[in-house]
């Protein structure tokens, strides 16, 4: 049985074309992009929602796709564990729809920035951090004005560790300059409780091509990869 | 403002009184109040360049002369063909006057406008590139409100509909105090058979004309007339001639536009910008040789009650018109309902040649479709300035300081310190294209995935030295920009343009615009660059102070790589390798930013640009770059090579030691030397093994190349054969570089 993935097109993304590039092109899965309209959860094993400003960003980042019949369909795989991952704008789209804890705000800054910055696994359990080992430092880049995540319930995530990813320097520590944008204790990505979901503000799609990278790194590919065997092992 | 009698009543009009006459004659009756409207927008210098055709007109034809040049000026966009069945097309264009009142939403309409142009030839947008020119930031709050938001009114459009930024330059001088400019340019990439789908022409006779995507409100009438005056202090009470952007709505007709394209049924494609519905149903039935019967009250407004003039002139935002089979019609709505995009069908196209426009039962319009494109033409007088023999004549005086202090100063002045604060809020990486990014090369590479090919794009000019001299500042600003893509690797494919220049009425002005024009036809004619478009801004100049700003004529180049393994990048390497310059330093510190940050002085002589000398050095680079034999380059720009030997020192921490005797052919001052800007140097770094091979190649095309020194692992610069020896901290180089603007910008 081929793995079918599908990639979100909700009005106004913009990674969207970039993911299926990548699902397609360079981890080699089968890899469909589909308008959010038409989204039918019965046809994919795992699903991206990409990033850009769905619905413009319009009220608040993310919170119109969250009432997009997709989401509907995407609760679905949610409730029966397939994997599914939110990128960015993506991710933003999961914690409005509460498929995920939490919020993203405004960067600290109040400005939008782009640029490559590091990531430190903390978690390497979930659907799409299987092929990482726990303390890896990824070289990853952001772009973004409201990644600053908060949550009230810190504690309760250290406890079931549902913080994947965090930001941190080259060597792995997490100091303040690290933080591009202000995120509490540094969080760059979270998982839910059954760690078949996550979101991050990074882009791994963007970082899976030697070519586009400043360090010719592809930690990008391990997410994907990740995920294609997490469904392997699922179907088995 | 001329005031004109029209059916008895009293009418203000932005055109002479000749051409309200002219229009006249042309009808053989007095207009109608819409007519009037349109005459008066469509002949504007904005749409019709009266004034600089006539100058223009000295250009190449550029699509009968390249064969790979698919459009030249006239179009939207120029296009050019790449290989592999892919076309890139791209333009320029200036946004100075709604921005320099409004610059959030005047920044951002610029690039709304920009992407439409090069989406109505059947493209993807990929990426933007925008230079831009402010007053000083150092103590003027006006100039950092107008580049904060400028910076920002950019990055939030280009940002969500997700077209990266991947390029520009920014010039800060006292004579953009009250009229900054903003340009901006877009490339797009599609296959040969998509631009062929969508011609700016409504060719055929019984096609439906549709009006799609944002309504048509009132914002934004007579924008094109108020860009073609100059700025006085009552331009504040122009703000609702500056329309409102909507980037959310121009993703969903980019989207829209480009699967009504691959349906195969759209024939003709026409975006609406300056001069709104008039200007666009106007030049597609014009340019297709048709006639349409259009209805206005198809029109979906922004707001009731909205007259035949307003909606005709309304320059509201995110508007495309489509021309399309009557077979295909309901598989294209199908489409931009699909993205749930508003659309109306407005009419039909005709044989009549003539623009049938109806608001209920009253004809609004009834003119020949070719009517508002037939303007008068203008020869303007020209003269060169007075002021510029004691301007060339200034000296320069002796370093006030150790050369040592002045660089520091320099590398941190606003001109030449590192931009990294814009580029951080535009995300230059969406579309995974990007192979040299914002800050690490001299111009923005992108790759076309599914080929082995790689563009690269930069943009500038130096307004300082077109100040001095417009005809050499122009072909120096030709040599930059090209200089910039060869560094990369890449070789110049065609050339666009965006002249900002003062008022064309007073001769002074025009003068500078007609030299620049001259300076950039001799240099691509011989050089052998296609110009494919072009845009004029003229009346940047200011009614209050009477001054003009510094002649701006930005020229953005294209050029391709073929081969992931010739792309070249500005850091040097590895700590051995020898450090070489190509061309030689003249005694040129007119219009150097040596003179403006430490002399406060604004003359002297500027660089002159020798066609055959740059030609010669180009070649060079090529075979150079072919036999693998460079490392990095950089070519030498604002500050002098010190500068850009330091800026290739920064990213991997690197130092190099200096010995300059033997470069100083000339018998330069210490200065001189140092800071002069004589444009069409590059700075290299080569292998010690080559360097016999290198000096053997380069006397075959008689360049003068020399080696400056050796590149170490300490992080220090350290210069001799000066009369004062100059070490130079690296990392405190860095900070100084890196801290200027948001020392200013971040209170």
């Amino acid at each position: 049985m081929t793995i079918k993935i599908a990639v979100i097109q909700f009005p106004g993304a913009n990674c969207d074309l970039d993911a299926v590039h990548v699902l397609n092109n360079v981890i080699g899965v089968d890899t469909s992009l589909v308008w959010h309209n038409h989204f039918k959860e019965a046809d994919f094993d795992g699903v991206v929602l990409p990033g850009g400003f769905s619905f413009g960003d319009y009220l608040r980042a993310g919170i119109i796709a969250a009432h997009s019949p997709a989401l509907d369909e995407a609760r679905i795989m949610l409730k029966d564990g397939r994997p599914i991952i939110g990128i960015c704008n993506g991710f933003q789209i999961l914690t409005e729809a509460e498929f995920l804890p939490g919020a993203l705000l405004q960067n600290e800054t109040l400005k939008f920035v782009c640029k490559w910055i590091n990531i430190k696994v903390l978690n390497n359990k979930t659907a799409f951090t299987q092929k990482m080992k726990k303390d890896d430092v990824l070289a990853i880049p952001i772009a973004h004005g409201e990644g600053r995540y908060y949550t009230d319930n810190l504690k309760e995530l250290e406890e079931n560790e549902q913080i994947v990813f965090k930001y941190s320097t080259e060597s792995g520590n997490y100091k303040a300059e690290a933080n591009p944008n202000g995120s509490l204790e540094n969080i760059a990505g979270i998982c839910n409780l059954e760690q078949n979901c996550i979101g991050l503000m990074p882009h791994p799609e963007r970082a899976s091509e030697t070519i586009l990278s400043p360090q010719g790194t592809t930690h990008g590919q391990l997410f994907f990869e990740s995920m294609i065997e997490f469904i392997k092992r699922r179907i088995k | 403002m001329t005031r004109v009698t029209l059916n008895g009543e009293k009418v203000d009009v932005e055109m002479t009184s000749d051409e309200f006459e002219k229009v006249k004659e042309l009808l053989n009756r007095e207009p109608t109040i819409t007519e009037l409207g349109g005459f008066d927008v469509m002949w504007s210098e904005h749409c019709s360049y009266k004034s600089s055709r006539p100058k223009l007109k000295l250009f190449e034809d550029a699509e009968a002369n390249y064969d790979y040049v698919l459009a030249g000026p006239g179009e939207d966009a120029g296009v050019i063909d790449i290989g592999d069945g892919y076309a890139l097309a791209f333009r320029i264009e200036s946004h100075n006057h709604p921005s320099a009142i409004e610059p959030y939403h005047g920044a951002a309409t610029g690039i709304g406008g920009i992407i439409r142009d090069v989406l109505c030839m059947g493209v993807r947008p990929i990426a933007l590139l925008d230079p831009l020119r402010f007053g000083r930031l150092q103590g003027n709050p006006h100039s950092q409100w107008l580049f904060k938001y400028v910076v920002k009114g950019i990055a939030d459009y280009g940002n969500c509909t997700g077209i990266p930024t991947i390029g520009g330059e920014v010039e800060f001088d006292d004579s953009f105090d009250n009229n900054c400019i903003v340009n901006v340019a877009c490339i797009g990439l599609g296959t040969i058979e998509d631009f062929k789908h969508a011609p700016s022409r409504a060719y055929n006779p019984g096609d439906y004309v549709i009006l799609m995507g944002g309504s048509t409100g009132r914002d934004g009438i007579h924008g094109v007339t108020f860009a073609s005056r100059t700025l006085t202090e009552m331009s504040e009470a122009d703000r609702p001639a500056v329309q409102i952007g909507d980037p959310f709505t121009k993703k969903m007709i980019i989207e829209a536009t480009l699967e009504a394209i691959k349906t195969g049924y759209v024939r003709g494609l026409k975006d609406l910008g300056g001069g709104g519905l008039t200007c666009a149903t106007s030049e597609l039935t014009g340019d297709g040789n048709t006639g349409a019967d259009l209805d206005l009250r198809k029109v979906f407004t922004g707001e009731p009650g909205m007259t035949s003039y307003e909606i005709m002139l309304s320059e509201s935002q995110e508007r495309m018109a489509f021309i399309v089979k009557p077979e295909g019609l309901e598989t294209v709505l199908n489409v931009f309902k699909k993205y749930e995009v508003a659309h109306a069908v407005i009419g039909k196209t005709d044989d009549s040649k003539v623009l049938k426009i109806s608001d209920g039962d009253k004809l609004a319009v009834n003119i020949p479709s070719k009517a508002l494109s037939e303007s008068p033409v203008f020869k303007r007088a020209e003269k060169r300035p007075e002021y510029l023999d004691t301007l060339l004549s200034q000296k320069t005086p002796e370093p006030p300081s150790s050369l040592k202090e002045i660089i520091e100063k320099l590398i941190a002045s606003e001109n030449i310190c590192s931009k990294e604060w814009v580029y951080r809020q535009y995300d230059h990486e969406v579309g995974v294209r990007s192979v040299v990014k914002c800050g690490d090369g001299d111009s923005g590479v992108l790759r076309i995935i599914g080929t082995n090919k790689y563009i690269a794009a930069s943009v500038g000019v130096n307004s300082k030295h077109c100040y001095l001299d417009p005809y050499e500042g122009a072909k120096g600003g030709l040599v930059e920009i090209c200089g910039n893509i060869i560094a990369n690797g890449a070789k110049p494919m065609a050339m666009v343009n965006c002249c900002n220049f003062g008022n064309p009425e007073i001769p002074e002005s025009f003068w500078y615009f007609s030299k620049a024009v001259e300076g950039m036809n001799d240099f691509c004619r011989t050089l052998r660059i296609p110009i494919v478009g072009g845009n004029v801004s003229f009346y940047n100049e200011d009614d209050v102070s009477k001054t003009a700003i510094k002649a701006t004529p930005q020229i953005m180049i294209v050029g391709l790589i073929e081969g992931v393994e010739n792309i070249v990048t500005l850091p040097f390497k590895e700590s051995g390798n020898e450090i070489l310059i190509i061309g030689d330093t003249e005694a040129e510190l007119g219009g150097s930013e040596y003179h403006a940050v430490i002399h406060a002085l604004e003359g002297g002589i500027p660089p002159k640009v020798d066609e055959e000398k740059i030609k010669a050095r180009w070649n060079l680079l090529f075979e150079l770059y072919q036999k693998k034999l460079i490392r990095a380059n950089h070519d030498i720009n604002k500050g002098g090579f010190i500068i850009t030997i330091a800026e290739m020192c920064f990213k991997n921490k690197l130092g190099a030691d200096i010995d300059i005797s033997s470069y100083n052919i000339n018998n330069l001052r210490d200065d001189e030397l140092l800071f002069s800007e004589t444009v069409g140097r590059f700075v290299i770094e080569t292998s010690p093994k080559d360097y016999d091979k290198i000096l053997d190649i380069a006397e075959k095309y008689s360049v003068s190349i020399r080696k400056l020194g050796v590149l170490t692992n300490k992080p220090q610069i350290n210069i001799s054969g000066l009369n004062q020896g100059i070490n130079l901290n690296v990392n405190n180089m860095k900070e100084l570089y890196d801290s200027t603007i948001p020392n200013l910008m971040e209170i």
